[in-house]
């Protein structure tokens, strides 16, 4: 049996969440945490560490810059054409 | 029209382009510059990502022939997505960002967490306490503050929220080198938003 401490179970714990872990260290992993109140709030907050930064990251493409992309993509297209004639 | 036609797929549309199809490029640009922006500002910041997509769509039309049919077009840009970015920032050479380091989790000298539950579980809480347009600013600064090989990942694998061997594909790594980038960006990202959510950072 393989024995897991709460430094250890975090060293493997994405592996855990992706099913990359051995059978025995999954269960070795979920002995502990069932008991250990720190690992279970620690891994609450690992697991919502995503979502919080992917929301706060969220941003629209401001709709002039679809404009000038286009417009700039076209303008370096066509030096890029003159420069083969 | 055809009734019942479907949007050609990325690949037609890139292999078209490649040909000298001009709208077809042009197709391949709307559907994914939105896309685009948005890994740009994850990885650079809002100032520079109208650049780094500029910069993209000119790498993408001038290497299209390159392009094979092997790798799916979405891994191929992205690919040239993160690559622009880092020159982006290598070219700024702002001085080196302060390390996240100091958020890793802490333990004692038996392994146990050295912060009681509450410390720990506190994350949470911190885009209920916090006002919206602050909390966006802290984890844009603090998402800079990784080390690039760690953000690239993270930010591919949990905000794009492609799959592990999607990614791996994209960096040219192993998913099992993946994991362990975006793990000690979590790691570090966790500590940050719980120290911010205490009013600490």
């Amino acid at each position: 049996m393989t024995a897991i401490v709460c430094m250890s179970g975090v060293e493997v714990l994405m592996e855990y969440m992706e099913g990359a872990v051995a059978p025995d260290v999954r269960a070795a992993i979920e002995a502990h945490v069932a008991g250990c109140a720190r690992c279970e709030a620690f891994i609450a907050s690992y697991r919502e560490t995503p979502r919080i930064v992917r929301e706060a990251t969220s941003v629209e493409m401001p709709a002039d810059l679809e404009a000038s992309l286009l417009a700039a993509i076209r303008a370096a297209r066509g030096s890029a054409r003159r420069r083969d004639e | 029209m055809i009734v019942g036609a479907v949007d050609p797929s990325d690949e037609v549309l890139a292999a078209r382009a490649a040909a000298g199809d001009d709208p077809a490029f042009e197709a391949l640009v709307v559907r994914y510059q939105r896309r685009v922006f948005r890994l740009a500002c994850r990885l650079t910041n809002e100032t520079d990502a109208p650049d780094v997509v500029q910069e993209t769509f000119m790498q993408v039309y001038r290497h299209l022939s390159t392009f094979r049919g092997s790798a799916r077009f979405s891994t191929w840009l992205y690919r040239v997505v993160v690559n622009a970015g880092l020159m982006h920032r290598r070219a700024r050479a702002r001085r080196p960002a302060e390390s996240l380091d100091e958020f890793m989790p802490r333990f004692d000298a038996d392994g146990r967490h050295a912060q009681t539950p509450d410390a720990l579980r506190i994350t949470p809480r911190v885009d209920e306490l916090m006002d919206r347009h602050v909390l966006a600013k802290k984890v844009q600064a603090a998402l800079q503050r990784l080390p690039d090989l760690y953000r690239e990942a993270f930010v591919l694998r949990d905000l794009e929220e492609l799959s592990t061997a999607d990614v791996a594909q994209v960096l040219g790594v192993e998913p099992a080198t993946v994991r362990q980038r975006v793990h000690r960006a979590r790691l570090m990202l966790r500590g940050y938003l719980s120290e911010l959510a205490r009013g600490r950072s």
